[in-house]
């Protein structure tokens, strides 16, 4: 059967004007940010120059759209539990013998669900690049699949804050505290000095060229492939190669390290592997989210 | 059969539940009555699977509440003492929600929900937002969604509270149609003569502890048996007459106390029964001590209850 918390949530979601407004807002962001970048050509035979708004276009969509929607999700999944905290409702879920799992299972498929219309909606405007050529379709699906790695991520960082929460505005606080530390910590090792085997091996032409993808990846500290600004990175770089210019300079430390490994690992294949890791770290937070769930009400005990 | 055994639940140092013992018979409508913080929501709570007790133990049907959760859940059903439900939701889709919690089919949640409509008198507000009944239909609301898996045994914590009148006589009305099914009722209230108009049996809590537990008429036959005595003199007898009348009474032994309420009227409590009464009675005509009227005070539940829980 399907998971009645998920149905339920979807059905009271859906009636709320609040849903439209925003899908409405979204898509008028969107379409703006289209206008501005391409909308020099709109009506225009294109050219080799209209081919570069065209990647902008879809660069700074995906940006956008990133940033969205980290925003929005602690918003959409801050009264999933808090809330039926707040309406003491909870209670009377775990009374009908429903597990913590099942509830924030069904919550978090809920949240998921509206930020998965935002990023459907948003598909036919990401495609606008796709006139003048400037990407191709598989690349555009690649980006889909990003923004839904980055949904599915913070919606479970969300659901995790909520149910640690006995308010909503709470919540909000506490998940959008934890989404920064988050960006934060899994950023440290950019900050940190490269060891001399990566050193070696980075600044060496002929090694690097030598260097398997494996290697590579082995070569990432594992807590930056977390970061899902890695992630965009990776993605913007696998696709576009907007960073190859940067990789020209060599003054640039740990950051050009971390590019030169990217590029060599691949980028998309990067941004596969991070958006992977940040999905099974949104199942664990999901787990500890039930743990809280039960914990939580057993302390009420 | 509902069996509390040593029930004792702490809050930190606050003991709010002393050792409650207690059966309770399938069928019966039982009332438990207190004032605040007598316990009940405690007790409930524990019923209901909420809440641990410290010690003690309690079975439904030989399912302990403690042990096998899970199992006890599916045999109880528990309205809180506040709504707790749902905005944008209509109240089929709230029964029906609930029922999928339950993990009925989805023909069992149609054919319950409409049943359960009908019991409590929605069911022409089946497609109405369940935020736009009123207080009185939110609460027959929620004691349909208890009652969706069909329990043995129905908690009702405070069910009646914040009703106007004509909602508190229509919910009586449904647990009287409940007990007729052979649910077995559980209710609580800190108004004993609501409950007494009802229940079967009742239970009478006081800071943690059994007070009184059995039947109404037991409760009724135990009181009044101790009932004062009202003794009205003539209008207008003098203190003289009273002051005799006192004296007159205080010799009678099995007289504990008398209280003078008004100029000429006088309240004696006693032990024993219409023997004693007549004693009392013919001793002070021979007096002639002016008696115009000589009655037992009947006891109304009200009083009932604030005696026995000022004696614990």
């Amino acid at each position: 059967m399907l998971n009645p918390i998920l149905s339920f949530s979807v059905t009271r979601r859906m009636r709320s004007p609040k849903t439209i407004l925003i899908v409405a807002a979204w898509l008028a962001v969107l379409l703006g940010i289209s206008v501005l970048t391409m909308g020099s050509l709109f009506g225009r035979q294109a050219n080799l120059y209209n081919l570069r708004s065209g990647l902008t276009c879809y660069a700074v969509l995906l940006l956008a759209q990133f940033f969205l929607l980290v925003l929005i999700a602690p918003a959409m999944t801050s009264g999933a539990i808090a809330g039926e905290r707040e309406r003491q409702t909870l209670e009377l879920l775990l009374v009908t013998n429903t597990r913590p799992l099942r509830i924030v299972l069904g919550k978090a498929m809920e949240s998921f669900a509206v930020l998965l219309l935002l990023i459907v909606c948003g598909l036919p405007v990401m495609c606008l690049p796709l006139t003048v050529g400037a990407v191709t379709l598989s690349q555009i699906l690649a980006g889909e699949l990003f923004l839904l790695a980055i949904a599915f991520g913070a919606v479970c960082v969300g659901i995790l804050a909520s149910s640690l929460s006995r308010s909503t505005v709470v919540s909000s606080v506490i998940s959008y505290i934890l989404l920064l530390l988050i960006g934060f910590v899994t950023a440290l090792p950019l900050f940190a000095e490269p060891g001399e085997a990566v050193t070696n091996v980075v600044y060496d032409s002929a090694k690097l060229s030598a260097l398997t993808p494996s290697r590579a990846l082995s070569m990432i500290p594992p807590l930056l492939l977390v970061n899902p600004g890695y992630a965009l990175a990776a993605l913007l770089q696998g696709q576009l190669k907007i960073f190859s210019d940067v990789m020209q300079y060599h003054e640039m430390g740990r950051l050009l390290c971390e590019f030169r490994l990217m590029d060599r690992l691949g980028g998309q294949t990067a941004a596969l592997i991070s958006c992977g890791v940040i999905t099974v770290m949104g199942a664990v937070m999901l787990l500890l989210a039930a743990a809280a769930v039960r914990g939580k009400s057993r302390a009420a005990r | 059969m509902l069996i509390l055994d040593a029930l004792t639940r702490d809050y930190g140092h606050f003991r709010a539940l002393d050792g409650l013992s207690l059966e309770i018979a399938d069928g019966q409508l039982h009332g438990f009555v207190g004032p605040n913080g007598a316990g009940k929501t405690t007790t409930m709570r524990i019923l209901a699977t909420l809440l641990k007790p410290t010690s003690g133990h309690a079975t439904i049907d030989g399912v302990d509440v403690v042990k096998s959760g899970f199992e006890a859940r599916k045999l109880i059903g528990y309205m809180p003492d506040f709504f707790g439900v749902y905005d944008a939701l209509k109240c089929w889709e709230y029964l029906d929600f609930y029922g999928r919690c339950y993990r009925l089919s989805a023909r069992e949640r149609r054919r319950m929900t409409e049943q359960l409509l009908d019991l409590v008198q929605l069911a022409d507000k089946r497609d109405a937002y369940v935020d736009s009944l009123s207080r009185g239909m939110k609460q027959r609301l929620c004691l349909a969604r208890s009652l969706i898996h069909d329990p043995k045994l129905l908690i009702l914590d405070e069910p009646a509270s914040g009703m106007d009148p004509r909602a508190r006589s229509e919910m009586k009305g449904i647990l009287r149609t409940l007990r007729e099914i052979g649910k077995t009722v559980l209710i609580s209230s800190h108004i004993l003569p609501e409950l007494s108009e009802m229940c079967d049996s009742l239970t009478i809590l006081d800071h943690g502890h059994l007070v009184f537990s059995g039947s109404v008429e037991a409760l009724a036959e135990k009181m009044n048996g101790n009932a004062p005595l009202e003794i009205r003199l003539q209008e207008g007898c003098g203190e003289s007459a009273v002051e005799s009348a006192v004296s007159c009474l205080k010799e009678i032994p099995f007289i504990t106390e008398i209280l003078q309420e008004a100029p000429c009227l006088l309240r004696a409590r006693t032990e024993g029964g219409e023997e004693e009464s007549a004693q009392a009675l013919r001793e002070l005509i021979s007096r002639g001590i002016p008696v115009c009227d000589f009655h037992r005070s009947p006891m109304n539940l009200e009083k009932v209850f604030m005696e026995v829980t000022e004696d614990a």
